[in-house]
């Protein structure tokens, strides 16, 4: 198992590095450029401008700059922001990284339990009212995009009700909305999952075998059925997460989040080439690293399978 | 499900009602700044932020008027050469030391100190003596700048500027880099203003304190959280739920709100200290090189038009080049009409009857001028037949473009550096200027604003500029566009804060109930 997690590691270096040059590359086509956007309507100023292309290195051939890049990187050194004077790239992510994992883990926090038991229940109880009612939310959950049931929860929660706060980070009772935002259209993803695979588990030899012993319908689910549901569901939710790391951009932004969502949008209106390309560098890090939790995780549920 | 339970425990925990601190200040910046410090200073978050900590020789009134601030008075010599202050008595630093006149040589000397990446206020620099040396490395000083007695200080120019009194200059500190090390500006203010520095939280917010030892008093408030919120909707909803004291609403969300009769009573309107003119440049389409031309161009904008369908109605109309509220502002030039029959005519006089003969022409902005761009050349077509293109294109393209005299036709602004006219007739259409985007040259415009610029009595001067203004629409240099307005709300228990022509108004006399 640790020479195939060691593998796997190994081969996300090529990845990474094909990830660094097409992100080299595509900022570099942006039109407008970093230097114009720091001197806005002054950018007439040459001879500040040249100066400041000089110290920021950009007046140097593009080979010679994506060189440079690279090399920093293999020290760990992801250059000088553009926006921020005189503030490395690693500090201007710093907060933002811890800020955007939390809150995805929140909203997983919540999605996985909801889904599963809104599935579980739509599955045991198929074609009744409860699956009707728990399908008919879920999807509508899904159906509404975010930043409508964003301004709707903002609207009702804390314009009208004065329970919540509208924006922002940093306390608890601010964590609040943006999370419900970003778990409840998860949860229904994974519960329409949930309910589908629980429905293929039920149909199996032994839950048939388990019910003719007389073993309670409870205990038959919860035993059973449900272990050998979340194999499926656990690749789904590896998914599922870089999705949520996804939707931060989106909930970042409408809840004033100083995530990461929201400082690549704005880097990427600051023509913040170097922080841009750490952040796309970061995400796919977050998913070949998901991916590789949800293949050894596969492993841990199921011991038929094995990694090699 | 047992993490589930005690999310929602935790959460309803944590629900109750957001109180709010009597004594803060809380208002909205659409960005972080992208510095915090005196030297590299050069942008407009950044001006919102540091203004309270930070000040000059005067600072500008809320009617767009200069009175004296760490300097009491100066006076030029005949040549207007050199240039002498007597600074304030009885300042002290947010650190506890005085102010003096070396705190004046050292701010100079360091928004030109080579490896220092001077910011807006560097260029104000250029015309003192031993400025250029100093700044090429030639000089360990600059020679230029006396230190007299420690309340006076005498500056040498190269080329006189009689403006030097009123740029918005933010004198620093002489002692803090020795004491709290180069990255002083995350850990605190070197300013004398009336808020001192407390924390930046990136992406977050800045706090100030209020300063107690301000030497024009101490607020009376604790001091302002000026809360980082890039959505123009969120910041309103914060408004709404009581998060944010004072909302500078941000253009993508004026419809709303001057559309809702709940905030009437809450808004504030207020030109920008910020021209808009239409530019033509001569050498790139030759039509624009025929007066008549230029003043249909005018004539076929509707600016009323404009003003309800564009703006919203968050515009006033412009009739020169100056707008109200910076020193040097002509009230009382004549309006510019809409006359499509007259500038039909004109056209015709011309010899483009219906616009026939008319090469193709493209105007051009950015992205959030779309509108704008789209409206003129319907009218431009309509009216006066002329064959107009639309291209958007990105904003640092469009304004280096623009900059190096590369685009034929144009809806631009420039936002005042300093508050006299000087900022804006000086940067458009003198020739020369690296900013004259028209690259518009009318050699008596030129002279009457070269004696402008030695004009050291201030009403002569703003005479002089009212010359040049008549010059420059007489030439139909340019068709004025209207000005955009702040918008602002501001709850009925927060007083002493206004918006001005140049953003927020003194945060030192605001009072909340």
């Amino acid at each position: 198992m640790l020479t195939y997690a060691a593998r796997r590691l190994a081969v996300m270096v090529p990845t990474l590095a094909i990830v660094v040059l097409l992100v080299f590359f595509a900022t570099r086509a942006m039109p407008g450029d970093p230097i114009g956007v720091m001197l806005s309507d002054h950018s007439a100023d040459l001879v500040l401008a040249s100066r400041l292309r000089a110290e920021y290195g950009l007046d140097r051939p593009l080979g010679e700059q994506l060189g440079h890049y690279f090399l920093g990187l293999l020290t760990g050194d992801l250059g000088l922001s553009f926006r921020y004077l005189h503030v490395s790239v690693a500090a201007v992510l710093a907060s933002g990284i811890r800020v955007s994992l939390t809150l995805a883990t929140l909203a997983l926090a919540l999605a996985v339990p909801l889904g599963v038991a809104g599935g579980v229940l739509a599955a045991v109880r198929r074609n009744r009212w409860q699956d009707n009612t728990i399908m008919a939310t879920m999807i509508g959950m899904i159906s509404v995009p975010n930043f409508a049931l964003a301004t709707f929860l903002v609207y009702l929660f804390s314009i009208r009700l004065h329970v919540l706060p509208v924006a922002g980070w940093g306390t608890v009772a601010q964590a609040v909305l943006p999370t419900l935002v970003l778990a409840l259209p998860a949860a229904a993803y994974i519960g329409r999952l949930a309910r589908s695979f629980m429905l293929e588990v039920l149909r199996q030899d032994y839950i048939r075998a388990a019910r003719a012993k007389g073993l309670s319908p409870t205990a038959i689910v919860l035993g059973h059925a449900l272990r050998n549901t979340m194999v499926p569901l656990s690749t789904s939710i590896g998914v599922v997460f870089g999705g949520l790391l996804s939707a931060t951009f989106v909930v970042e932004t409408l809840f004033n989040i100083p995530g990461l969502g929201r400082l690549a949008i704005d880097s990427i209106f600051g023509r913040d080439y170097p922080v841009i390309s750490a952040i796309v560098l970061l995400f796919t890090v977050f998913y070949a690293l998901i991916n590789l939790g949800v293949d050894l995780l596969y492993a841990a549920i199921d011991p038929r399978i094995r990694l090699a | 499900m047992r993490a589930l339970a005690v999310a929602c425990v935790l959460a309803a925990m944590a629900i109750a009602p957001p109180v709010a601190d009597a004594k803060m200040l809380r208002v909205n910046i659409v960005a972080d700044p992208a510095m915090i410090d005196p030297i590299t200073y050069s942008e407009l978050v950044a001006t919102n932020v540091m203004r309270p900590m930070y000040e000059g020789f005067t600072r500008t009134r809320d009617d767009g008027a200069s009175e004296p601030a760490l300097a009491t008075g100066w006076s030029f010599s005949a040549d207007n050469k050199v240039l002498t202050f007597r600074l304030r008595d009885g300042v002290r630093f947010h650190s506890g030391r005085p102010f003096g006149a070396k705190d004046v040589k050292y701010t100079f000397e360091e928004l030109l100190r080579p490896g220092n990446k001077g910011g807006l206020n560097a260029p104000s620099l250029k015309t003192i003596a031993g400025a250029a040396e100093f700044a090429d490395g030639k000089a360990t000083g600059i020679s230029g700048i006396r230190v007299i007695d420690p309340l006076t200080v005498e500056i040498d120019f190269v080329r006189p500027d009689v403006l030097f009194p009123i740029y918005p200059f933010q004198f620093m500190d002489s002692g803090t880099v020795a004491e709290l090390g180069p990255d002083w500006m995350t850990k605190a203010s070197a300013g004398t203003g009336p808020y001192k520095f407390v924390r930046w939280t990136r992406g977050v917010e800045v706090e100030e304190a209020a300063n107690p030892a301000y030497w024009g008093g101490a607020p009376k408030i604790d001091g302002i959280h000026f809360l980082v919120v890039p959505s123009g909707d969120t910041a309103l909803s914060m408004y709404d739920a009581g998060e944010l004291d004072y909302v500078e609403v941000p253009e993508s969300s004026f419809r709303r709100v001057l559309a809702d009769d709940r905030y009437a009573r809450e808004l504030l309107k207020v030109g920008k200290a910020q021209v808009n003119y239409l530019g033509m440049n001569q050498s790139l389409y030759a039509p624009f090189r025929d007066i008549r031309v230029r003043q249909a161009m005018s004539l076929a904008i509707d600016r009323a038009a404009m003003i309800k369908g564009l703006f919203n109605n968050a515009a006033i109309p412009l009739n020169g080049q100056v707008t109200p509220g910076v020193a040097g502002f002509h009230d009382g030039l004549p309006p510019l009409a809409f006359d499509p029959a007259r500038a039909k005519q004109l056209m015709a006089d011309a010899g483009f009857p219906d616009g026939k003969g008319l090469p193709t022409v493209q105007i051009t902005s950015t992205a959030p001028f779309k509108d704008e761009i789209t409206y003129l050349a319907g009218q431009f077509k309509r009216v006066l037949g002329m064959p107009v293109e639309v291209n958007v294109v990105e904003r640092a393209t469009h304004i280096r473009a623009m900059n190096a005299g590369e685009e034929a036709l144009f809806p631009w602004g420039w936002t005042a550096d300093y508050p006299d006219a000087q900022t804006f007739l000086g940067a458009m259409w003198t020739s020369g200027s690296p900013y004259n985007r028209t690259r518009y040259k009318n050699p008596e415009f030129d002279r009457i604003m070269a004696d402008a610029q030695l004009a050291g009595d201030a009403n002569k001067r703003y005479a002089l500029y009212g010359e040049a203004e008549k010059v420059l629409m007489a030439d139909w240099a340019t068709a004025p566009l209207p000005i955009t307005t702040y918008v602002a709300l501001r709850k009925p228990n927060v007083h002493g804060l206004t918006e001005t022509p140049f953003g927020f108004s003194s945060f030192q006399p605001v009072v909340i109930d």
